[in-house]
């Protein structure tokens, strides 16, 4: 399980993250919807240890990920992807996901080196890069170099490299970014055939089409708070409620709008004459 | 190419002393670039002062088996340790340096393969300053008198296969999957639980392990050392090797030390325009191959794929 437990994140004089707390339970997809700069990657990079926590704890099963260095949040079993892939484009696509498996201590990393530990090992790690590969649809690109394949391969392969290590919460930053329509159908497959019993799922995504289909639970967020929490349905309601009643302009408009892109979104801003807001 | 270590042996039967002595030093400089691969060409951060290293090993075997202090050590230990210190010293100057990216790493260890040099030259008590310590010991090996560079070629063809086999190893392990990552993106490999500071120590200290090897080799051979040999120049020379042969490739390290040995040999006839042959030769090789002459795809596990040997 990971939770956010009265997380804060301070850039300067702007609060990205204001008094964040909610929690993302293993077995089900969780998704953080909101418009851009409402602070969802931020969440991301803070639990990932991209950037450090200004204030509050981020816990995966207990153990506090803002006091531990990057590679250690990895080995406390975080994994994510990126907004934009970043894989090992000159090693080939198992040595990418191999890469999830070394072993965190030096002195066996060192023992490995000079053959000390049993060759079965080294063909185990491999064996399990190949099962994930395999599973993903990957398998006949086992032995191609990353930065040769098509964009949306790229995608499952960072996937791959994510769930290699058997992670206890993975962080799905925009996984659909950039794919086409059947590419989108197949990740959605990929996603909800991972979901299991010990892994907690967090997408951040635009394609609302997407959320809708396989988020079990979402958390809206806008400016750095949680603006609500619930099941899709309950999410429409409670963003046409207050749309409708508080005249807020609103939530679901900046979402929708997100989803059309950046660009298109900072112009939409601009004309509404919205600005930030500070508590 | 896996066919260097036989050759080497045959040439040596019948070469006269002075071809002789060349074969040697390219062996040599095979090795240390083998060494600074691992650094460099695996881990891709750029080692200037990998010199360094090569001094602190030349130093160990001058120091401890010479008059300079009346110490007479056998060559087998003075070996094991000049590498082990030169390996210390990798990590020492590791522990602050490896937070250095790109352009100011290289600048750091450039700095230290100069502080090396320069306390050797200041260093006249121990050392003897520029004078350098002469009448070092000949080296022995399990009673095996090593003096002309015939000798040296047996050693040097050994070393050569096992520091080969080392970091071959070294490449196809968990290590050198790390080392690749850390090349590659180094926040990714964070991401995915690699210790970048760690492994990149651990890279360091073997690659300055080799290097120190290599110097107590050097200094037995010329059983003279002095600062003179081992100035910015030399780092360099060993960067070129594997640059020119082709980075994070072994046999690359090979055919680098090859070509960077032998054509200033082959140009001694040319005498004034001899400098100015070598550099346009270097700048015609890495213009017709900037990523070097082999490619670091065709390395030992490839050839062993081609032969059917199946992976190693």
């Amino acid at each position: 399980m990971l939770t956010f437990d009265h997380v804060t994140k301070q850039f300067g004089a702007l609060k990205a993250i204001d008094d964040v707390s909610f929690a993302v339970k293993p077995g089900i997809i969780t998704a953080v919807i909101g418009p851009n700069g409402a602070g969802k990657s931020t969440l991301v990079n803070m639990a990932a240890g991209s950037y450090g926590v200004s204030s509050g704890r981020i816990l995966v099963d207990g153990v506090e990920l803002q006091r531990l260095p990057k590679h250690r949040i990895a080995h406390a079993g975080l994994a994510r992807t990126y907004q934009n892939i970043r894989l090992f484009d000159g090693m080939s696509v198992v040595k990418n996901l191999e890469v999830a498996l070394v072993p965190p201590q030096v002195g066996r990393l060192v023992a490995d080196t000079f053959g000390f530990t049993p060759r079965t090992v080294a063909e185990e790690r491999r064996a399990r890069c190949h099962a994930v590969l395999e599973r993903l649809g990957l398998a006949a690109h086992a032995e191609r170099q990353a930065g040769s394949l098509a964009y949306g391969q790229q995608k499952l392969v960072e996937l791959a490299r994510a769930i290699v290590a058997a992670p206890r919460v993975l962080l799905l930053d925009e996984p659909a970014a950039g794919l086409n329509h059947g590419e989108t159908e197949l990740l959605k497959q990929h996603i909800l055939d991972l979901r299991a019993p010990d892994l907690a799922m967090v997408l951040i995504e635009h394609d609302m089409k997407l959320i809708m289909s396989i988020s079990d639970t979402i958390v809206v967020m806008n400016r750095g708070q949680v603006l609500a929490q619930g099941t899709a349905a309950d999410i429409r309601a409670n963003i046409e409620v207050q749309e409708a009643y508080l005249g807020q302009p609103g939530a679901i408009k900046d979402i929708e709008a997100a989803a059309r892109g950046r660009r298109n979104r900072v112009r939409i801003r601009e004309g509404e004459g919205l600005t930030w807001h500070q508590p | 190419m896996a066919l260097v270590p036989v050759l080497a042996l045959i040439a040596g039967q019948f070469l006269p002393a002075y071809p002789l002595r060349i074969l040697d030093m390219i062996l040599l400089y095979a090795i240390l670039g083998l060494g600074l691969n691992i650094i460099v060409g695996y881990a891709g951060l750029l080692d200037l002062g990998y010199v360094a290293f090569y001094a602190i090993g030349a130093y160990s075997w001058a120091l401890l088996a010479s008059g300079q202090f009346d110490i007479h050590l056998p060559f087998a230990l003075v070996l094991l340790i000049g590498a082990s210190l030169a390996g210390l010293a990798g990590i020492l100057l590791g522990i602050p340096v490896l937070r250095l990216r790109g352009d100011y790493l290289a600048i750091v260890t450039l700095g230290f393969g100069e502080i090396i040099r320069v306390l050797m030259n200041n260093l006249d008590g121990v050392t003897n300053g520029p004078q350098g310590i002469a009448r070092i010991d000949e080296a022995h090996l399990f009673g095996w008198t090593l003096s002309t560079p015939h000798d040296f070629l047996y050693l040097l063809v050994a070393l050569l296969v096992v520091v080969f086999l080392f970091v071959w190893r070294i490449q196809e392990s968990a290590l050198g999957t790390a080392l690749s990552a850390v090349r590659e993106d180094q926040d990714a490999a964070r991401g995915c639980g690699i210790d970048t500071t760690r492994v990149k120590l651990v890279a360091f200290a073997f690659s300055a392990f080799v290097g120190g090897g290599c110097g107590v080799v050097f200094a037995s051979m010329q059983r003279f050392v002095s600062p003179e040999s081992f100035t910015f120049w030399e780092s360099l020379i060993i960067v070129l090797v594997i640059v020119i042969g082709g980075l994070g490739n072994p046999f690359g390290a090979l055919l680098g030390a090859t070509l960077l040995i032998l054509i200033p040999e082959l140009l001694r006839a040319y005498a004034d325009y001899r400098l100015l042959l070598y550099g346009m030769a270097l700048v015609i090789i890495i213009l017709a191959r900037p990523r070097g002459i082999i490619s670091r795809a065709f390395g030992p596990s490839w050839l062993m794929r081609r032969l059917g040997g199946g992976k190693c």
